[in-house]
């Protein structure tokens, strides 16, 4: 994620990983709220039904009670499962920042097993924080080149 | 997250405009001296080594004395904390994916 490119607008986190078992075993440790406590978090009110409400409970910071916020999105069997993920308070930077970002899960079967692609997407640098909503024109680029140079590359060129 | 006070750092530093524009002007000049700074900026020598000060408490900017000025200069790997930040979700669902295959290895052997 330190790639100076992705400093600035929207950003997304992707993990993009092989994993010897059938899509339908992966799928059901995605969609059972029974395996999710046992590798993401407990969820509590979850189903794996479109337009379900349910809740993570994290560590709180400031104003923000911890609770991480989910919809159920999509849910295409052994294919795609996605949710809405929302957390934060506005008054916090950093960790606890307001967030309003969408994680979706795709399964494709490969040779000997099941690609499993997560996008956590929607994070918005740097202006996630309220306090960088004046910023001035020419302010992304600054950040975009300081960070270049701080990575030892010739922003130029990106 | 263990950096959070320093990413509130950067963050709340960058906040005030003034501070942020002095913090522009400094990026875009090599190096800079706080009476340069002050020059057609509308604000005081003294409002602005005040925002100096910060900056510089913040590890945004960098200082090199020489005879009896001052000259500033930006410290990108101050701006770092902000990436760690996008990070700590990245090492998040990284070692999410470390549970998932131990889980799945017990589930399905």
């Amino acid at each position: 994620m330190n790639d100076p490119k992705l400093m600035t607008g929207m950003q997304e986190i992707v993990v993009d990983e092989v994993f010897p078992h059938a899509p339908e075993i992966i799928w059901k440790a995605l969609t059972s709220g029974e395996l999710m406590a046992r590798w993401v978090m407990k969820p509590t009110g979850f189903a794996p039904v479109e337009g379900t409400q349910f809740t993570f409970q994290t560590k709180p910071a400031g104003e923000w009670d911890g609770v991480i916020r989910c919809k159920v999105l999509e849910v295409i069997p052994n294919e795609r499962f996605a949710y809405e993920w929302k957390s934060g308070h506005g008054g916090n930077v950093g960790y606890g920042s307001l967030l309003n970002t969408v994680v979706t899960f795709t399964l494709t079967k490969v040779e000997g097993g099941t690609r499993l692609r997560l996008v956590h997407a929607g994070f918005e640098l740097p202006k996630n924080h309220t306090a960088f909503e004046s910023m001035s024109k020419g302010w992304p680029e600054v950040i975009h080149n300081l960070v270049a140079s701080a990575a030892g590359e010739d922003p130029s060129k990106n | 997250m263990n950096d959070t006070n320093t990413i509130n750092t950067v963050m709340r530093t960058l906040a005030d405009p003034t501070r942020r524009a002095v913090f522009e002007r400094i990026v875009q000049s090599n190096e800079t001296t706080v009476s340069e700074l002050t020059q057609g900026s509308g604000v005081t020598q003294g409002a602005i080594s005040q925002h100096i000060k910060l900056l510089k408490q913040a590890g945004l900017i960098a200082e090199r004395p020489e005879g009896r000025n001052i000259y500033y200069r930006a410290e990108p790997a101050g701006l770092a904390p902000l990436v760690d930040w996008l990070d700590y979700y990245a090492a998040f669902w990284q070692d999410r994916f470390g549970n998932l295959r131990a889980l799945l290895k017990e589930i399905d052997p």
